[in-house]
């Protein structure tokens, strides 16, 4: 198309990646020095550049008219509309190599199986605390540890359906953990999604690369949380909390992909220990819930009165063995992050074998030493409320103002237990499309873990990227949006 | 399936044939005004009449601007506090359809997010500025590319007989509706030659209910308010007609309800036998004896208490615990 006179057509001739300047102190993803690519990233850069900056730049709109068409949006809880976003989607792939991939995938696997067990442990012998592996306060102190749960084994000691476990790299490049999620952890949906949209947008790049296919991942979920029904035509249902909930969206879409009823508390009634579901046809026996609900809210009759989303008796119906709850219940004491520094150990402890993974060093404020050590080094550090999650109640130190840092430092002198410190870590950066052509920005990786039978790991996982120049937060809540995650097979170069 | 699924399916498409019918309407009457000239006959006010809206309206607009067809317009478009609005409609049904996404078909769910997209957008709203009959014109090709879309890629089980249903009840009670428009517009319909304006008033009805060819096919030229009243509600042909549309609703109703002996659906299978049969019953002689506007009155109150029943029937379920499955699929297997 002729353009000339306009004072872009110069620039849409260029080389997509011809101004980008990765990030100095920062692992750049598909950069190992300016302008030469990683050998697992040449390819890509290749097949981008060829496209041109003007097409590239149609294709991204291409895209985002895809997620606002198919309504893949999220609600946001603070907008007081109630007003729903489409989470913002980055066209340039996150790209992972198939050996680096291999040790994660390992790494997460053994750590989950740690996890799990440790669940199964401190909920009914507790010999890890008896050990002093661990100290007691941190674990049945945790406003997550659940006492109604001590003695009640669940089918098959299976806590731990999916996990959802956060890793950043730092500036080296070494996969480090920074928090584990196995409660409810969200965000596949936009994995399945983002693949969908990048294959009708870059339909030859999939033709020429082997990218590790994501779709089987509802009929992994599905098998697994029916794991210990093999043979019988189990009724799954997804419980979600309602329309209103951020990640309504993946509720529906893992009902729709699984072939599961999506169901909402009130549409489930407990009788005599076991779960129905009402249906038009009367009441219809369940036998697993892939709940997308907090603990505190699953049963008013045991934990919050005031649940207005819970199915009354269902706990005890968890405890007579008569359902299936996916993920179980009392999960969130694992993925503490008070109990994050000590998972090390506790891998060490079950398993007797080294971490695979390293994690990020985390000084527990709840130590006298690790306090003073926060509260004098608050400006170098970043601070986290331990029980936070989607970016909330978090002091990033080099970036908050003197005052910021001195009000945080009091709340955290008056409940230590609340909070843990870590060095800031430089999150790597990753090309990303901005109005001005290709930029690094920082991501993490949230790859997800099914454990049923055995475990499987989804290839890839749901990269986030802080859009903002020079951010270090991800959250779709704070301004973070996704991309794309491949991990390129073996014979792709 | 979860009764909540199926009552959002139920109200998902008589939301959508509510967009569609006021849509319709209001494109054809914008034709209407144009077409006569009678300064002394209110075009605009009648259609908040039957959409039920007369108090709100009222309270709502200066009284001169009663008859003011830009005011009754917007009011039954674009007014968010009117829940007969097409963007109070529109919305409610695209708020059922994302609760229910997992059970519509995906080519469902892209058209009526992107007409509710599209509706809500400056785009929208310059084509009602300065194209209106063609902003009419898209929401109404939009609803039925969705009715399209739902016959041709949605499982045709529980939860499509469902929207069915729904949609049939609603479209039975709309048609009564827009019959009555011309009673407010001009008073009571007797059996003498009609006025001029009272002709195109009907014609105007006609198209209101797509119905003005079909009509003509049938009627042989013929243009009276007995006849277009009799066509309306009894045809046994066209898709709109009263009649037809309960016969629809009756065989989607027959589809939901469980077979074998079970007090499951019988309140609803009921009060649809009961008003087909009455209206079955009726002749048009004493229809006109009666006064359509009463008929058409009594007919509206009756589908909503069929709606209640169903509601009563199927969405507020019985505690009664379902037989295992596999009993039920014998059962199904000596039923055929």
């Amino acid at each position: 198309m002729a353009r000339a006179g306009t004072a872009l057509s110069g620039r849409d001739k260029e080389p997509l990646f011809a101004d980008y300047k990765s990030l100095v102190g920062t692992y750049d993803e598909y950069f190992q020095d300016q302008g030469v690519p990683h050998p697992w990233t040449k390819i890509v850069v290749r097949h981008l550049e060829a496209l041109g900056r003007e097409e590239f730049r149609g294709r991204f709109r291409l895209a985002h008219a895809n997620f606002l068409e198919g309504g893949i949006t999220f609600s946001v809880y603070s907008d007081a509309k109630g007003g729903e976003r489409v989470f913002p989607f980055d066209p340039i792939p996150r790209v992972i190599d198939h050996s680096e991939w291999a040790y994660i995938d390992q790494g997460l696997k053994q750590r989950v199986e740690a996890l799990n067990l440790f669940l199964g442990d401190i909920y009914s012998s507790q010999k890890i605390l008896k050990d002093k592996v661990i100290p007691s306060r941190i674990v049945l102190g945790s406003p997550d540890y659940r006492r109604e749960m001590v003695g009640i084994r669940p089918r098959n000691g299976n806590y731990i359906y999916v996990a959802g476990i956060d890793l950043v790299r730092d500036r080296l490049g070494t996969y480090r953990v920074l928090e584990d999620n196995l409660r409810v952890p969200s965000g596949v949906s936009y994995v399945l999604e983002n693949r969908i949209v990048m294959k009708k947008v870059f339909p030859r790049l999939f033709e020429r690369l082997r990218v590790s296919p994501v779709e089987d991942y509802p009929n992994r979920l599905r098998q697994a949380v029916t794991s210990s029904m093999p043979g019988q035509k189990a009724n799954m249902v997804v419980l979600t909390p309602g329309v209103f909930n951020s990640a309504y969206f993946e509720h529906s879409f893992l009902a729709r992909r699984m072939g599961c009823d999506l169901v909402e508390g009130r549409d489930l009634i407990v009788d005599r220990n076991r779960v129905y579901s009402r249906t038009t046809r009367g009441l219809e026996p369940v036998d697993a819930i892939y709940r997308r609900i907090d603990d505190d809210f699953l049963d008013p009759t045991v934990f919050r009165k005031d649940s207005q989303l819970g199915v009354p008796g269902l706990i005890q119906a968890y405890a007579k063995g008569n359902v299936i709850l996916a993920n179980g219940i009392g999960n969130g004491v694992a993925d503490d992050k008070a109990v994050y520094p000590f998972v090390p150990d506790i891998i060490r402890y079950y398993l007797g074998e080294d971490p695979i993974l390293e994690q990020v060093p985390t000084f527990i404020c709840d130590r006298k030493a690790d306090l003073s050590h926060t509260i004098e080094n608050i400006g170098s550090l970043v601070v986290k409320a331990v029980n936070e999650a989607g970016g909330y109640g978090m002091l990033v130190g080099p970036k908050a103002t003197q005052r910021e840092r001195k009000e945080f430092a009091k709340k955290v002198v008056a409940h230590p237990r609340n909070y843990i410190a870590q060095p800031l870590v430089e999150l790597s950066a990753c090309p990303t499309w901005t109005p001005r052509g290709p930029a690094p920005r920082r991501v993490d990786l949230r790859p997800f873990v099914l454990r049923g039978n055995d475990t499987w790991v989804l290839s890839g996982g749901l990269t986030r990227v802080a859009l903002v120049r020079g951010s270090y937060v991800v959250n779709s809540s704070q301004g973070g949006g996704s991309k794309d995650t491949w991990v390129l097979e073996r014979n792709s170069r | 399936m979860i009764s909540r699924v199926a009552e959002n399916a139920f109200w998902l498409t008589r939301y959508l044939d509510r967009v569609e019918s006021m849509a319709r309407l209001l494109y054809v009457n914008t034709n209407f005004v144009l077409d006569v000239q009678l300064e002394d006959t209110p075009r605009w006010h009648p259609l908040v009449v039957v959409a039920g809206e007369e108090k709100r309206f009222m309270g709502s607009v200066p009284k001169k601007a009663k008859d003011d067809g830009e005011t009754v317009q917007r009011f039954l478009t674009w007014e968010p506090s009117n829940p007969s609005s097409i963007a109070a409609s529109l919305g409610a049904a695209r708020e059922n359809a994302r609760t229910i996404r997992e059970t519509i078909s995906l080519e469902m769910w892209e058209t009526l997010n992107g007409l509710w997209l599209w509706f809500n957008s400056k785009e929208a709203e310059r084509r009602y500025q300065q194209e209106r009959f063609e902003f009419y014109r898209e929401v109404r090709n939009q609803c039925v590319l969705f009715q399209g879309f739902a016959l041709d890629t949605m499982l045709q089980s529980e939860a499509y007989n469902f929207m069915r249903l729904g949609s049939s009840l609603e479209r039975a009670g709309q048609t009564a509706r827009i019959l009555d428009v011309k009673y407010h517009a001009m008073g009571p319909t007797g059996n003498h030659i009609e006025m001029p304006s009272e002709v195109a008033q009907w014609q105007a009805i006609l198209r209101s209910c797509a119905a003005i060819e079909p009509y003509f096919k049938v009627a042989h030229g013929e243009l009276s308010g007995r006849e277009v009243a009799e066509f309306l509600l009894f045809d046994r042909h066209f898709p709109r007609s009263v009649r037809r549309s309960l016969d629809r609703a009756w065989n989607f109703l027959q589809l939901i309800r469980p077979r074998g002996k079970t007090p499951i659906g019988k309140s609803s299978a009921e009060a649809l036998r009961g008003l087909r049969a009455e209206l079955n019953a009726l002749t048009m002689e004493e229809i006109m004896a009666h006064g359509l506007h009463d008929k058409l009155t009594w007919f509206v109150d009756s589908v909503i208490e069929v709606c209640d029943a169903v509601q009563l029937d199927y969405f507020q379920s019985p505690l009664q615990i379902k037989r295992p499955r596999s009993a039920q699929r014998t059962k199904r297997a000596e039923a055929l």
